[in-house]
């Protein structure tokens, strides 16, 4: 397994590895807050240690100037903690890109282009755990001002082959997630096996982005059945 | 001429003709005669008309007669020219006789009218003889009237002469308050608001982020009497400066500590506060650079101040009032405190805060200086252009952490972590080991006299790290005895101890530590010196260990021991030497040499008289030599049978 270079310190250097975020549905008859304060519970059991807070966001803008008879596209422009001086803009199943936080001002200035659709932001919150090598973030996620799920992102540090510590991540969800570990996200599978493909800050956000669209898609089906 | 209309004109041809020549045979040649009209033109051309032209000018009455003459002459005029247009030469004549003509008629009219006293009469005119006749009174006064007049002009001009002068001294001035503030200008940034010139004397535009608006104002010194002399220190103008800059400041710098041992730190006093003005500086350049070295040292406490508190150390740092107190090693305090002395106050107030005329570190208060002035420019080489337009300002590397997503690791790393305090400290706990190492070495220097000890210090260091090179030798054997050579790296918090050999031991700060270690090191290198001087003496080194692990414990370190054997193998001379036991040196005889041999049952044949005898202590401070390596010298050569 391909391991990060220790530092000077001794220390891996603490930086993005392999991540898998998964949505952990709410326990039966609890509520969200409840099922969150398990998780911690269940970690820190683990021996993992709280290590601050996180959050990701994500709005939506819809591009609005194009030719006729194209169906217009969605642009996601994100953020997270982890990455404090960056901005994300994914273009729905397209090319995305890393830009310094000025870019939220250009979208600004690209009012007639693309839309912002002010009513589909959305943020996920919570902490942050360290063990050992791992790093665990439970999040609520929060569209218009309520929470309408949970999310788990593990990231395991030193490597950064998803092929090569999947196996390693996966035991170490089974260990506070029970059932509910996911598959191998499909931002990883998607990449050719056996070649030296990292993992980067766009896999995450590439798969809350996913996980948000999920969710979006669950509170639209809800609300139809209600 | 003056005849008028009566001049007589005699007009004769001459009886005679005039002879041309006369030839030789007596007959004359006569010139023949002019004819009349040529005889009358070259008679009217000998008359001189203009002797009588100065009195036509007083005809000015009879110019209405003169000009009826005029035209009757006219019309007579022009009947000569044209029918006599031969009489030409006879104008000149007419021209001058109607004019005289005119003149009579007049003089004639004013003669008449004076005769008939109706109209003028005639008064004798008082020419200068009688203005003699005036009374003396008369004569006095317009001579005074005159002289008052010329007064007058006179002192009209001198009058003007001064207020020119005035104007002119009026004009230098200002001229030279203009070239002064031209003067102020290539130095300082100056700026126009409303009527008043304010000044700049903050380091923003060096990078300065202290909020202190740093203004001075340019006044122009006018409360100087014109008539008196101007004073020598006298200039034009004048700054006036924010009273909390004015006086002067200094960050002052000292390490305090209950037990006077480190009095030598504080190095010679280099600049006393008031320093003299420089020849020929202007006035208002010392105080804006006064001002500006307060304003300079007040940013420097305050940043120090804000690190002081945000900073967490085991030992946390105290602020008070201008003073921050930090514990760089336990029983040890640093101060750094702001001394800020306005003018009249200096003397009541410096005198209860120096208890010690120089315990300042001057060093490190020039340190300081120079930190801030490279933050400065750290602050300002971020905002130096060329720089990306879009990019937020900052350090280069970090305009990447947004497109390549940095994590907050990465960050943190980028950003300058150790602020002025630290740095501060970490220098100030340099020198203070630095100091102490110093002051071990020569105070064991100093109270042990063999083996000697030798401190070879670097002159140039690090703010950081320096080093000294530690001999060990024995005197009159410096040549032999070169075992022992250390050289002390003297960090921040440690000292390292390279050996020759290449071991690296490290001491804490502790000062014991580095002494316990120099004592032993010291007990190690007289055996060393034995094992040398046995190379030198012949005798062979039956055993050698520099860690004994026999005899009685040293409190500090191991004993070291040596046995040698004199070249034929007779004797052989054990030394074991200890930090704190000292030294013990045994003779072996040969079995031979002594004559009470214990009995035993054993050893009975002669063979075994070869074989050691016993060990002897030697009474070693009872023997000669001035130090070890001699005395064992001495013993060696003993102890050496003579060929």
């Amino acid at each position: 397994m391909y391991l990060k270079p220790k530092d000077k310190t001794g220390e891996r250097k603490v930086s993005m590895g392999v991540t898998c975020v998964c949505q952990i549905p709410v326990t039966e008859g609890k509520s969200v807050q409840q099922t969150v304060d398990l998780l911690h519970k269940k970690l820190e059991q683990l021996g993992a240690v709280k290590q601050g807070s996180f959050c990701v966001d994500c709005e939506t803008y819809q591009s609005t100037g194009n030719a006729a008879g194209q169906p217009s596209k969605l642009l996601y422009v994100m953020h997270n903690s982890e990455v404090p001086l960056s901005c994300m803009a994914l273009f729905e199943g397209g090319p995305c890109l890393t830009a310094d936080t000025n870019f939220d001002v250009l979208m600004v200035k690209l009012k007639s282009h693309f839309q912002n659709a002010k009513g589909h932001k959305v943020e996920c919150r919570g902490s942050r755990y360290r063990y050992c090598d791992f790093l665990i973030k439970v999040g609520t996620v929060i569209m218009s001002s309520s929470a309408r799920g949970i999310s788990v992102e593990v990231e395991y540090c030193p490597c950064v082959v998803p092929g090569d510590c999947w196996n390693l991540v996966r035991e170490f969800m089974q260990s506070f997630l029970g059932n509910n570990v996911p598959e191998l996200p499909t931002v990883f599978a998607a990449k050719p096996e056996g070649l030296f493909a990292p993992a980067d800050c766009v896999d995450t956000m590439t798969q809350y982005l996913e996980l948000f669209n999920k969710l979006r898609k669950l509170q639209i089906t809800g609300s139809n059945v209600r | 001429m003056s005849g008028g209309p009566a001049v007589r004109i005699s007009i004769e041809s001459s009886c005679e003709k005039q002879v041309q020549e006369v030839d030789f045979h007596g007959t004359e040649t006569y010139v023949p005669p002019l004819s009349m009209s040529q005889n009358l033109t070259k008679l009217a051309q000998r008359i001189d008309f203009s002797q009588g032209s100065d009195s036509e000018e007083d005809g000015g009455d009879g110019e209405p007669r003169d000009r009826e003459w005029v035209n009757q002459e006219t019309e007579e005029e022009e009947g000569t020219v044209k029918f006599q247009p031969s009489l030409w030469p006879w104008d000149s004549v007419r021209n001058n006789l109607r004019s005289s003509l005119a003149e009579m008629c007049v003089l004639h009219d004013v003669l008449s009218v004076v005769k008939g006293k109706n109209y003028m009469a005639l008064d004798p005119v008082s020419q200068d003889p009688t203005a003699g006749k005036t009374p003396q009174v008369f004569q006095l006064i317009s001579k005074k009237k005159s002289l008052a007049t010329a007064a007058q002009v006179l002192l009209k001009g001198a009058e003007k002469l001064s207020k020119s002068v005035t104007e002119n001294q009026e004009n230098r001035r200002q001229r030279d308050f203009n070239s002064e503030l031209l003067r102020l200008r290539s130095q300082w940034k100056l700026r126009k608001v409303g009527d008043k010139i304010l000044g700049d004397l903050s380091y923003r535009s060096a990078g300065s982020l202290f909020p202190h608006p740093g203004t001075f104002e340019v006044i122009k010194n006018t409360d100087i009497d014109l008539d008196r002399r101007i004073p020598e220190d006298y200039c034009p103008l004048d700054v006036q400066i924010p009273s909390d800059l004015e006086g002067s400041a200094y960050v002052k710098v000292s390490i305090q500590k209950q037990a006077p041992d480190i009095g030598d730190l504080g190095t010679v006093n280099l600049f006393r506060r008031p320093q003299k003005n420089k020849a020929g500086a202007q006035p208002w350049h010392v105080k804006l650079e006064a001002a500006q070295n307060v304003l300079l040292c007040k940013e420097i406490f305050a940043q120090l101040s804000r690190e002081a508190v945000q900073i967490k150390s085991q030992i946390p740092h105290i602020v008070v009032k201008n003073q921050i107190i930090s514990q760089p090693f336990p029983g040890l305090q640093l101060s750094i405190s702001l001394c800020h002395s306005t003018g009249e106050k200096k003397s009541s107030r410096a005198s209860p805060e120096k208890p010690k005329p120089d315990d300042h570190l001057y060093v490190l208060e020039h340190n300081l200086h120079q930190m801030m002035r490279e933050f400065h420019k750290q602050q300002l080489s971020s905002v130096v252009m060329p720089h990306p337009a879009t990019a937020p300002f900052g350090h280069k590397r970090l305009r990447l952490a947004g497109p390549m997503a940095y994590d907050k690791a990465e960050i943190s790393s980028l950003q300058q972590s150790e602020g002025l305090l630290e740095k501060i400290i970490k220098q100030a706990k340099h020198i203070f080991l630095r100091s102490r190492t110093a002051r071990t070495i020569d105070s064991l220097a100093s109270r042990i006299e063999d083996p000697q000890i030798q401190a070879h210090w670097s002159n140039i260091n690090d703010v950081y790290e320096s080093s000294v090179k530690v001999l060990i030798t024995s005197h009159g054997y410096e040549q032999i005895c070169k075992s022992i050579q250390l050289q002390l790296n003297i960090g921040v918090e440690q000292i390292r101890v390279v050996h020759r050999d290449g071991r690296v031991v490290t001491l804490s700060h502790q000062e014991q530590e580095l002494q316990d270690f120099l004592l032993s090191q010291m007990s190690q290198h007289q055996v060393h010196a034995v094992q040398q001087l046995a190379k030198v003496m012949g005798w062979h080194v039956l055993s050698f260990s520099n860690h004994v692990g026999l005899g009685p414990v040293e409190s500090i370190g191991n004993a070291s021991a040596i046995t040698v054997a004199s070249p034929n193998g007779e004797y052989a001379i054990s030394v074991r030497n200890g930090p704190e036991s000292g030294c013990k040196v045994l003779v072996q005889f040969p079995r031979s040499q002594i004559k009470e041999l214990p009995k035993s049952d054993v050893v009975q044949d002669a063979k075994w008289s070869q074989l050691r005898g016993p060990h002897k202590e030697v009474n070693w401070s009872k023997m000669e030599g001035r130090n070890f390596v001699y005395k064992m010298e001495l013993l060696m050569a003993a102890l050496t049978p003579c060929p």
